[in-house]
C-alpha cells in the first residue's frame, strides 16, 4: 500500500462516515408521514335514514323505534294533509321494552304527522323501507324534534328518490318496448304533486336525450310511456310530509324514464 | 279508383276539422313531447331515475263500434258495419304481432255518445292499456263516415282521432286506415294495413302450372286477377304511385318485361328491344325502371324512363347482373351479380358508378330489396333459402326466417315487416316483423309467390 492508496482509503472511510451520519440524522427527523387525505366515510343509502338539519346531536336518549303493524292502506284522499309542524305531533309512548337504537342513528316513528294525530295507538304500515324515516326523535324531551328537516340533504334526497322509484317501478315495468333503439331515449317528465301524493298538474315532458336516426320514430311513444309509468302508479304514498315543500322536496321533481336495454 | 281516392281525400280534411270543432272532449290532455326546456333551477330539483319496460304485445281494447242511427247502405247496415270495422281493426293489430287485442266480443257495448266519453273505469278492468272506439254513420249522399278514436286508459286521455269518409265499397279501407292510425300512434312507425299486394297466383300441376297476376288487399280481401293465365308471369312490381305494375311475361314465347296500366287494364312492353328482359323494379319517384337484359349471353342491368325511351346500361361486368333495387333516396341501387363466381350483393350509384360488393358469405345471395327506411337490405340466401337482412354496407347480417324454403322478400311500406314466399312447389305468402320475428300467413285464394307490397294508399 503506497501513499496514494492510503489517501484514497482515508477519503473512502471519511465519505462512508458522512453518509451514515446523514442517514442516521434523517431517520431521526422523520416522523409519521401526514395522511394525504382524510378517510372516506362510506354509507349505503338503503341503510341510512333521512338526516335532519339539526345543528347538534340530541343530548337525551332518542325514543325507541316502533315497527309498524301492517294495516290497511289509507286512501290519500281521505286524509287531507295537515301542516307538518313537529311541535303539534302527538308523542307515542314506545314503552321501555324496546331496545334503544344505536346513538348515532336517532329513530322516530315512521308515520306521517297527520297520521300520528289521528291514531296515536295505531301504527300504519308504510310502503317505504324499514329505515326510511329514521333520524328524528319522537320524544318531546328530545332536542332532535326541534330540528325538523328544513332542508333536504343529499342522502335524504336519494332516499326519497328511491322511495318514489320503488312505487313507480311496477308501472314502468308494464310499459311495452316499441322498437330497436328505444332504450337509448331518456325522457324527463316534470311532475308537481299535492301533499297527498296525487298529481297537482299535468305531467310535462322535458327535452328528451339519446335520440338518433334509428330511434327518432319512437320518441313520442317513449314520452307516452314515461307519463304512463308515473300516472298508473299515482298517487304516491308514504312520502315524508316535512320534505314536501323544502328545496329539492318531492312537491316538484323530475323523473327520468328510460326502457331497459 | 283514382277518382274515388281523390274524392275521399277532399272530404276527409274538412271532416276532421268538423270533428275537432264539434265534438266535446273533456279528457285531460297530456302535453305532447316536443322538446321543452326544463324549468329554471331544475338542477336543484329532486331527480328520480326509473328504468322499466317489457318486450311484449300491447293489450288494447277494441269494442264494437256503434252507429248513431242504423241505416242500410250498399255495403250493408251501419250497425253491422260497426261490428265488422271493429273486427278488422282487431285482426290488423293482432296480425302485426305487436298487440294483444281484447274484444270486440266480450266487451261491454259502447253507445254513440260514449265514443267520445269512454268509460275508463270499466276498460281499466279489462287489462288493456289503450282503447279504440269509433262509429259508423251513413251520410245523406250515400257515403259512409267512420270515426276512429284512440285513448290511453290509465291517463284517461285521448291520444289521436281520425275520421274517414268513404264510398260503401271502400269501407274496409276505412277500417284499415283506423288500424294504421292506432299502429302509428302506439309504435311510432308508419302503418301498413291500408296496402295491397300484387303477386303471382299459382294453380295446377307442376308441369302445367298456371300463373296469373293477382292483386288483393294486404289481408287477402278484395282479391282479383290481372291476367288470365294464358302466359306465365313472374316478378310483378308496383310503381310507387300504384298506377302501373311492371312484370315479366312469357307472352308469345318471348320473355320480356311488360307494364300493366291499373286504370285501363292495358299492358305494353317496357322496351322495344328484342332481347330477353326481366327483373324490373321502379325508382322511388316512379320515373325510372331498372331491369336486366340478356345480350349475347351476358346479362346487365339497365334503366329506362317509365314513360319510354332508350335503355341506359348501368353494369358491364361479365356474368349475370340482375335484381336491381333502388334505395329510398333513389341515389343508389343494390343488385346481385355472379361476377365473383357466386351470387353476391353489390351496391352502386344510380348511374352505375362506384360498384362495391357488400356480401361475402358462403352460398349465395339473391333478390335484394332495399328497405323503405333505407337502413336495411332484405335478400334471399340461396342454398338454405332463408330470408335475411343486412345494412347497406354489408354489416349486421341477420336471418329472419327459420327452416323451410323461403324466397322473394318485399318490404312493408314502414320498413318494419318483410313479406316472402314460403314453400318451393306450392308457395304461400307470409310476413315477418323484422324487430320481433313474429310471422303471419297472408291468406290467398290459390297458391301464391313473388309478392310485392304496395306503399300506403292515398
Amino acid at each position: 500500500m503506497d501513499r496514494t492508496d492510503q489517501a484514497g482509503l482515508g477519503v473512502a472511510v471519511v465519505g462512508h462516515g458522512v453518509v451514515l451520519a446523514a442517514l442516521a440524522f434523517g431517520l431521526m427527523r422523520a416522523g409519521v408521514p401526514a395522511a394525504v387525505s382524510e378517510p372516506i366515510e362510506i354509507s349505503y343509502l338503503e341503510d341510512v335514514a333521512l338526516t335532519s338539519a339539526s345543528p347538534s346531536p340530541a343530548a337525551a336518549p332518542p325514543a325507541a323505534s316502533v315497527a309498524p303493524a301492517l294495516g290497511p292502506v289509507e286512501e290519500a284522499a281521505t286524509a287531507p294533509p295537515l301542516p307538518a309542524r313537529r311541535e303539534e305531533q302527538v308523542a307515542v309512548d314506545r314503552g321501555p321494552e324496546r331496545a334503544a337504537p344505536p346513538p348515532q342513528r336517532d329513530s322516530r316513528d315512521r308515520r306521517r304527522p297527520d297520521e300520528g294525530r289521528a291514531a296515536a295507538t295505531e301504527s300504519r304500515g308504510s310502503q317505504l323501507g324499514p329505515d326510511f324515516l329514521k333520524g328524528l326523535g319522537r320524544d318531546p324531551a328530545s332536542r332532535t324534534q326541534a330540528a325538523p328537516a328544513a332542508t333536504m340533504s343529499t342522502q335524504a334526497a336519494a332516499s326519497i328518490a328511491q322511495a318514489i322509484a320503488r312505487q313507480v317501478q311496477p308501472c314502468a315495468d308494464r310499459q311495452v318496448y316499441p322498437g330497436p333503439g328505444a332504450e337509448r331515449i331518456v325522457t324527463p317528465i316534470h311532475l308537481r304533486l299535492n301533499r297527498d301524493g296525487s298529481l297537482a298538474a299535468r305531467p310535462r315532458v322535458g327535452a328528451q336525450r339519446g335520440i338518433d336516426d334509428e330511434n327518432r320514430r319512437y320518441a313520442e311513444r317513449v314520452a307516452d310511456l314515461a307519463i304512463r309509468s308515473f300516472v298508473e302508479c299515482a298517487p304516491l304514498r308514504g312520502l315524508p310530509a316535512e320534505l314536501y315543500e323544502v328545496p329539492r322536496g318531492w312537491s316538484n321533481f323530475t323523473m327520468n324514464y328510460r326502457m331497459p336495454g | 279508383m283514382r277518382k274515388s281516392n281523390v274524392r275521399m281525400n277532399r272530404i276527409v280534411a274538412p271532416l276532421l276539422s268538423l270533428l275537432m270543432a264539434n265534438a266535446a272532449f273533456a279528457q285531460p290532455q297530456v302535453e305532447p313531447p316536443p322538446a321543452t326546456t326544463p324549468p329554471s333551477g331544475e338542477e336543484e330539483q329532486l331527480v328520480v331515475d326509473v328504468t322499466g319496460g317489457q318486450r311484449a304485445a300491447l293489450p288494447i281494447a277494441v269494442p264494437y263500434m256503434p252507429t248513431p242511427q242504423a241505416a242500410d247502405t250498399a255495403a250493408g247496415n251501419t250497425a253491422a258495419l260497426g261490428r265488422q270495422v271493429a273486427e278488422i281493426v282487431v285482426t290488423d293489430l293482432r296480425n302485426s304481432g305487436l298487440f294483444t287485442p281484447i274484444g270486440p266480443s266480450g266487451l261491454r257495448a259502447v253507445s254513440f255518445p260514449q265514443v267520445t266519453a269512454p268509460d275508463f273505469p270499466y276498460f281499466s278492468t279489462t287489462g288493456a292499456q289503450n282503447l279504440v272506439q269509433g262509429f259508423v254513420q251513413a251520410n245523406a249522399n250515400g257515403s259512409l263516415t267512420v270515426g276512429c278514436y284512440l285513448y290511453d286508459i290509465a291517463a284517461g286521455s285521448e291520444l289521436t282521432r281520425q275520421g274517414y269518409v268513404v264510398q260503401p265499397r271502400d269501407w274496409r279501407r276505412a277500417a284499415h286506415r283506423c288500424a294504421d292510425t292506432i299502429f302509428s300512434r302506439l309504435t311510432g312507425e308508419g302503418g301498413y294495413f291500408d296496402t295491397r299486394i300484387v303477386y303471382v297466383s299459382e294453380t295446377g300441376p307442376a308441369r302445367r302450372r298456371i300463373k296469373r297476376l293477382a292483386i288483393m288487399d294486404y289481408d287477402g280481401a278484395n282479391h282479383r286477377f290481372l291476367t288470365n293465365g294464358q302466359w306465365t308471369v313472374l316478378t310483378p312490381r308496383f310503381a310507387p304511385d300504384q298506377r302501373t305494375v311492371a312484370f315479366m311475361t312469357y307472352e308469345g314465347e318471348r320473355p320480356r318485361v311488360m307494364v300493366y296500366e291499373m286504370e285501363s287494364g292495358q299492358t305494353r312492353p317496357l322496351v322495344r328491344e328484342s332481347h330477353m328482359t326481366f327483373a324490373p323494379r321502379y325508382s322511388p319517384d316512379s320515373r325510372w325502371i331498372v331491369f336486366s337484359m340478356a345480350i349475347n349471353g351476358n346479362t346487365d342491368i339497365y334503366r329506362v324512363p317509365v314513360a319510354g325511351g332508350a335503355p341506359q346500361r348501368l353494369t358491364s361486368a361479365p356474368g349475370i347482373d340482375t335484381g336491381g333495387s333502388f334505395a329510398p333516396d333513389g341515389r343508389r341501387i343494390v343488385f346481385e351479380s355472379d361476377r365473383s363466381g357466386s351470387q353476391q350483393l353489390y351496391v352502386m350509384n344510380a348511374d352505375g358508378s362506384d360498384q362495391r360488393r357488400i356480401s361475402f358469405g358462403g352460398g349465395g345471395y339473391a333478390s335484394p330489396v332495399w328497405s323503405p327506411r333505407g337502413d336495411l337490405i332484405a335478400y334471399t340466401r340461396t342454398g338454405a333459402f332463408r330470408i335475411g337482412v343486412m345494412a347497406p354496407d354489408g354489416s349486421g347480417v341477420r336471418t329472419l326466417t327459420g327452416g323451410g324454403f323461403a324466397e322473394g322478400p318485399t318490404w312493408a311500406p314502414n320498413g318494419r315487416a318483410v313479406m316472402f314466399t314460403r314453400g318451393a312447389s306450392a308457395g304461400q305468402l307470409y310476413y315477418v316483423d323484422v324487430a320481433t320475428g313474429v310471422t303471419h300467413r297472408v291468406p290467398t285464394r290459390l297458391d301464391g309467390s313473388d309478392p310485392d307490397w304496395s306503399p300506403l294508399r292515398d
